[in-house]
């Protein structure tokens, strides 16, 4: 890792996680790494599929009942999430973690006036200028009216700021944000962002980003964590990650953003789907897709290494980075 | 203000509802052979009498005008009169309503007392399928009315416990009494209620713990009792209502086949007598209170929707 | 072949994943098949008088029992359960075909046609399945006719609502709207392109029918106001059989015993595919 484990808040050490279906175990993690450093906003990347959800939902056990930690450890704040008892962790969950929801209007309860929702977030009986400061700080135009409006009578991206306002209530240590602006207007997701990384400064909080908004992410960043079969295959600085990837697979994402494209070109497509793993994969799980693959790559399993700064999972990692990129790929940042 | 524009419509609906259920009853009655005068006044009458009927409801009149006059008459209490007993069924039927009360509330008590919780643990315990509760439910759901009846006055007769079978006493003359003669037909009416009951809360309730709202809730660190109380039983209630509204409904309409069963003289017996002595003008009047006071049931729960759900009538989405 | 390969791998399943509901299936076939070629079972024949002895209890001779003129109470058990579901099914192939058409033309077309059919459903919901009974009684005469009436005026709302609703959202989808600019009339609209993506909804709504239908047989006949005698039902025995019900409880315990398992393997089946078409996935708080 590119930042020493000594002062991390998060801990995640070869975890496996595997869903039970009718077919049979499917894991959602195989084998991922990574540590979260104390206050930094880390964002993770990755297709649908890649495992960033059931990483993130891991860091307060909020995985379906299907869901089975086979092997690995994540410990958060020196908590073994995994391994902690029922009490132990509701105590994680609400004095240190908080988690902000892709779609906010579900996750407020439709028949609770925000004021009472937001008064069990902070917890005992807060009076509703504690309530309202609290709404202000999430920067709610008319905290006084929020206090006694239901979920439905508020715009998705008000519902937003009360969702995050409810996940610092309690000056967590980690915040956990899943796609936290993706079902909004396009014209408030940045305000919402910056709302967010202001609240992350005040509380000293670790930020965890889930997103595939490139864009977004090189805004907001320090560091990018991209997930590929259930592994995280590169990390590093922000910058140093989304200019210079090291990983085929962080190449294909950022050549398929929309948004880098120069006048007239094509966006590439990432060819293929992300792999179904029924157990450990034994070789490079992007070898189907990779433009890089060398046999070695369908018979060996990358592990990860430091690469010009960052960690990336690639036996051709230094080749990757080097060339200047294939036809394909040119001109793709 | 919300909860006058949600209801207007709705009452009017129900309205409208009333009238047409009275046309149906209309038409049906015009189509017992023997015509309207039996029905007032019984098969057994002078012609003298049929004439001033004919001439008082304007039966050589058009149909749509005849219909306007039984309309009004039953606005003005008027059901018609027994043939047996010769008073005016209306208050035949409001004697006797209390009796049918009472096991309606019997039932409906016994229906949630143990619907409710068993629904509740069962949707709650985190299995797909309930075990025990299933199992309860398929057979409550399962045993008809007529058969549970016949299995508990058999038991209850034979083995003769403090429960009673038939010999019905009016609650205000020996409480403890028609308790013990009330509390079997109540049991038997009780049984699919619970049934009903319970698989509605299960599913309901199962159905919102896979909500947003609730993974948030865990999220935050909330006891899960908490989360049961405050997000997960407001949200499941509203299936439940209306189920149990309609059961409740069903009940105080007549449970015809249990109080005929139990010789209890409720609503239901009696309107079945009518049918039995050919006085149909019970048979009219026992339809036509048993869909009113459906309707009126329906209409209070949809006063509980919108008092549960402050979306119900918002008309914010949609 | 394959399909009924795909049969056996869906049984294997249910009875893996759903060990009540499979029984449910298993007894209602027999039920089904026992209706079916009762007649020609060596069973005894329901209608002799004095086969046996009067009320004699249940013996290797007489299984149920023999009822209060001495016939044999089996077969005439087996006779009800051909009546019984008999009865139940044609009312609910009533039902289903006026309730789909009905909710299926409120769904499509919305507005006018719409509020008539969901009132009409309102109306005909608010009379209480036996109390129409009496009314139909009444008007028509109690027998078989006024049972299938009385099954599909209590049946016809719950199915017209399911129905609608699910065409509301059917008509919605882009395939529908697709149909209608391609110029597809609305007949054919709501036959090849509506009508089979509801079957789901309306499969489910036919087992609660039909176990509707069988409870409202049986009370009906136990009023005397369905099947007569000298035919048998369900219903018609368990009212023949409460006259007696001190001195012989045989007649009505067996009646009620198959009764109730018919609706019991009916109320399962359903449950099996309702859980098929959306199942409910348990979660706990922790």
């Amino acid at each position: 890792m590119s930042k020493g484990s000594a002062s991390a808040l998060v801990e995640i050490d070869d975890l496996v996680i595997a869903y039970d279906t009718p077919a049979g175990p499917i894991r959602g993690l195989d084998g991922a790494r990574l540590a979260i450093g104390q206050g930094e906003t880390l964002a993770i990347v990755g297709e649908s599929g890649s495992g960033k959800t059931t990483l993130g939902m891991a860091a307060g056990r909020l995985l379906p009942p299907e869901a089975r930690a086979e092997s690995g450890r994540i410990t958060v704040d020196g908590v073994d999430v995994v391994g902690a008892g029922n009490e132990e962790l509701r105590a994680l969950r609400r004095d240190r973690l908080g988690f902000i929801f892709q779609n906010p209007m579900s996750a407020l309860d439709p028949t609770m006036r925000i004021g009472r929702q937001v008064a069990r977030a902070i917890g005992g009986n807060p009076a509703v200028e504690t309530i309202a400061a609290l709404l202000r700080r999430a920067e709610l135009d008319d905290p006084d009216r929020v206090v006694g409006a239901f979920p439905h009578e508020l715009s998705g991206g008000m519902a937003q700021r009360v969702v995050i306002a409810m996940a610092i209530a309690r000056k967590p240590k980690l915040i956990v944000a899943d796609e936290p602006t993706a079902s909004l207007d396009a014209s408030i997701r940045e305000k919402v962002m910056v709302t967010l990384g202001k609240l992350r400064g005040e509380t000293g909080a670790s930020l965890v980003i889930l997103s595939h908004d490139l864009r977004l992410i090189a805004r907001h960043a320090d560091r990018v964590a991209v997930m590929y079969g259930g592994r995280v295959v590169e990390v590093g600085e922000t910058a140093t990650v989304l200019e210079q990837p090291a990983h085929p697979y962080t190449r294909a994402l950022i050549a398929a953003a929309a948004g880098n494209e120069k006048p007239g070109q094509r966006l590439e497509p990432i060819l293929g789907t992300p792999p179904v793993l029924t157990a450990r994969c034994e070789a490079c799980a992007y070898e189907p897709r990779c433009n890089f693959a060398e046999p070695v790559c369908a018979t060996t399993r990358p592990e990860e290494r430091d690469v010009a700064g960052r960690g990336a999972v690639c036996h051709f990692a230094e080749s990757v980075l080097t060339r200047a990129g294939s036809q394909r790929e040119a001109g793709a940042r | 203000m919300r909860l006058i524009a949600y209801l207007l419509p709705r009452i009017a609906a129900a309205l409208i509802t009333i009238l047409g259920v009275s046309v149906l009853v209309f038409l049906a009655l015009r189509l017992i052979p023997g015509g309207y005068a039996d029905i007032l006044l019984g098969p057994f009458v002078t012609p003298e009498a049929r004439a001033t009927i004919a001439e008082r409801y304007g039966l050589d009149q058009p149909v749509v005008l005849q219909y306007f006059h039984w309309l009004v008459s039953l606005l003005q209490g008027d059901f018609g009169v027994s043939m047996v007993t010769r008073k005016p069924v209306l208050d035949e039927f409001l004697r006797r309503a209390p009796v049918t009360i009472e096991l309606a509330m019997i039932a409906l008590v016994v229906a949630l007392s143990f619907g409710l919780p068993l629904g509740i643990a069962s949707g709650t315990a985190g299995r797909s399928r309930g075990g025990v509760a299933r199992f309860i439910g398929a057979i409550g759901a399962s045993v008809p009315d007529v058969v549970l009846g016949s299995v508990l006055i058999f038991v209850f007769s034979v083995w003769s416990l403090w429960l009673r079978v038939g010999g019905y006493v009016p609650f205000s003359e020996d409480p403890v009494g028609n308790l013990r003669v009330m509390l079997l037909p109540g049991l038997t009416l009780s049984v699919f209620g619970v049934a009903l009951v319970l698989r509605t809360t299960r599913d309901a309730v199962m159905r919102v713990m896979t909500e947003g709202y609730i993974t948030a809730a865990v999220a935050r660190g909330e006891r899960p009792r908490d989360i049961i109380r405050l997000h997960v039983l407001r949200n499941a209630s509203i299936p439940v209502v209306t189920v149990v509204t309609t059961y409740f409904g069903f009940l105080l309409s007549g449970a015809v086949v249990v109080e005929v069963l139990f010789s209890i003289p409720g609503i239901g017996l009696y309107t079945f007598s009518g049918l039995l002595n050919r006085d149909y003008a019970i048979v009219q009047a026992g339809v036509l209170l048993a869909a009113v006071v459906f309707i009126t049931i329906n209409m209070l729960a949809d006063v509980l929707y919108a008092a549960i759900d402050p979306r119900v009538g918002a008309g914010a989405k949609r | 072949m394959t399909a009924l390969a795909a049969i056996r791998v869906r049984l294997g399943r249910l009875l893996r994943e759903d060990g009540l509901s499979f029984f449910g299936l298993i007894m209602l076939v027999l039920l089904v098949l026992l209706g079916l070629v009762g007649p020609y079972l060596p069973i005894g024949d329901p209608t002799r008088i004095g086969a046996g002895p009067r009320l004699s209890p249940p013996s290797w001779v007489f299984p149920f029992g023999t009822d209060e003129l001495g016939r044999s109470y089996l077969p005439r058990v087996v006779e009800g359960i051909r009546a019984t579901f008999l009865l139940s099914v044609v009312a609910v192939v009533i039902t289903a075909v006026i309730g789909t058409m009905l909710g299926m033309l409120a769904g499509y077309f919305r507005g006018f046609s719409d509020h008539l059919v969901a009132r009409g459903a309102d109306i005909l919901f608010a009379f209480p399945a036996i109390i129409v009974g009496l009314l139909v009684a009444a008007v028509v005469g109690p027998g078989q006719i006024s049972a299938i009436a009385v099954i599909s005026i209590a049946t016809i709302p719950l199915f017209i609502r399911v129905v609608r609703s699910v065409t509301l959202g059917v008509s919605g989808r882009g395939f529908v709207t697709a149909a209608e600019v391609a110029g597809a009339s609305s007949g054919r609209v709501m036959l090849v392109h509506i009508l089979p993506n509801i079957t789901g909804a309306v499969v489910v709504q036919l087992t609660y029918a039909m176990s509707i239908g069988i409870i409202i047989e049986s009370a009906l006949s136990y009023l005397g106001l369905g099947v007569q005698p000298p035919q048998a039902s369900l219903g018609s025995l368990l009212r023949e059989g409460s006259a007696y019900l001190t001195i012989a409880p045989w007649l009505v315990l067996s009646a009620g015993a198959v009764l109730s398992v018919a609706i019991m393997s009916v109320n399962l089946v359903g449950d099996a595919v309702r859980d098929g078409l959306e199942p409910l996935k348990g979660r706990l708080l922790t």
